[in-house]
């Protein structure tokens, strides 16, 4: 009884939150932009607004794929939410998490029959280079805790100290990965403009809604493990004020450089990868 | 009634049950797991479906016309 209702106000501040914070990121970037920029709030608008305009289903989509797949997309960040911020459980369902994600963002521009989700369906398969970062990262915190569950990871923290300190380039990996999913982002190549929306340009009206509130949940998972693997047990306050401010920060990068074309976001984010997991290697055991 | 809006309709109405009972009742933790991985996006989904605008019979052809033949 009290686990759904958990389960239920974490999905609904993970979605208020999560889209507060893109529409904090969004601003950030327009004022860096010297542009005034949307209201904070107006992510959040859109997703709920997009659930009463007209849907148009393309004749080329492969149905019932082109509307099960946003769906699939809502399934897994609802796991995420469950798997971190409910039970704290298991750093490799994350993983999981993410990578189930990687397909959704390949069969969604697949499933439409354009060009541009094509285009994207094919970038996301070369996307899965930002897979390795986590990986990395993932298994540095296995060698530094023990333990793959977040819960032990914050146990760990919580005497050892946060992990931020002690394997800090483990930490600039995930960032990277939290780059990677920001909107406008430099390594952002499903989602470029030079392929309109990538694979979502298909997906109108009210999948599009679907889709922003699935987007919204699964930045607020994101940064709530980052700041929970790297910071360990912090205070609400520190969540939100780490929350606000990454979000600043990945908007003050991504205002600042342009997109990446695909060959070099693949090498750039491998080579961030093999240089930040040798850096933490030699840390760890030198 | 449509039928797309009728299907939808049950299943927001199956989706609010299953969501209801869990939030009630003392269950397995397994089946509330499922009945939140599951039932909580058909819920969103069955609801944008029945919320969501419907073209005038006339546009709806033109509306699903795909521009992009050949690719």
């Amino acid at each position: 009884m009290y686990l759904m209702a958990d389960i239920l106000i974490n999905v609904i501040i993970a979605f208020l939150a999560g889209s507060l914070l893109l529409g904090l990121h969004r601003k950030i970037m327009a004022r860096v932009q010297l542009r005034p920029g949307p209201p904070v709030i107006q992510y959040l608008l859109h997703s709920l607004k997009f659930f009463f305009k007209e849907s148009s289903f393309p004749k080329t989509a492969s149905m019932p794929f082109y509307v099960s797949i946003i769906f699939i997309l809502a399934v897994v960040w609802i796991v995420g939410v469950i798997v971190g911020p409910v039970t704290e459980n298991s750093l490799l369902i994350i993983f999981a998490v993410y990578a189930i994600y990687k397909i959704v963002e390949h069969n969604a521009g697949s499933s439409s029959g354009s060009p541009y989700g094509k285009m994207s369906c094919v970038r996301a398969v070369l996307s899965a280079a930002t897979e390795l970062p986590l990986f990395a990262a993932i298994a540095l915190i296995y060698f530094k805790t023990g333990t793959l569950n977040i819960s032990g990871i914050l146990m760990y923290q919580s005497i050892h100290g946060p992990l931020i300190s002690s394997i800090p380039l483990a930490a600039v990996m995930l960032f990277t990965l939290l780059l990677t999913k920001s909107p406008y982002s430099p390594f952002a190549i499903t989602k470029g403009k030079d392929l309109v929306t990538g694979f979502e340009t298909e997906h109108f009206g009210f999948l599009r809604g679907f889709l922003m509130m699935s987007e919204s949940i699964a930045w607020y998972v994101m940064l709530w493990l980052f700041l929970v693997l790297f910071f360990g047990p912090i205070s609400i306050i520190w969540l939100v004020i780490g929350m606000v401010l990454i979000s600043v920060i990945t908007g003050f990068i991504n205002a600042t450089t342009p997109m990446l074309n695909p060959n070099h976001s693949v090498m750039t984010q491998i080579t961030i990868c093999f240089v930040c997991f040798v850096g933490t290697i030699v840390m760890i055991f030198i | 009634m449509e039928r797309q809006t009728k299907i939808c309709l049950l299943l927001l109405v199956i989706s609010t049950i299953f969501i209801l009972y869990a939030l009630v009742f003392t269950i397995p933790i397994w089946l509330v797991y499922v009945i939140s991985i599951f039932f909580i996006p058909l819920w969103i989904l069955s609801l944008g479906l029945i919320t969501m605008a419907k073209p005038r019979e006339e546009d709806k052809e033109a509306r699903v016309e795909e521009p992009f033949t050949g690719y």
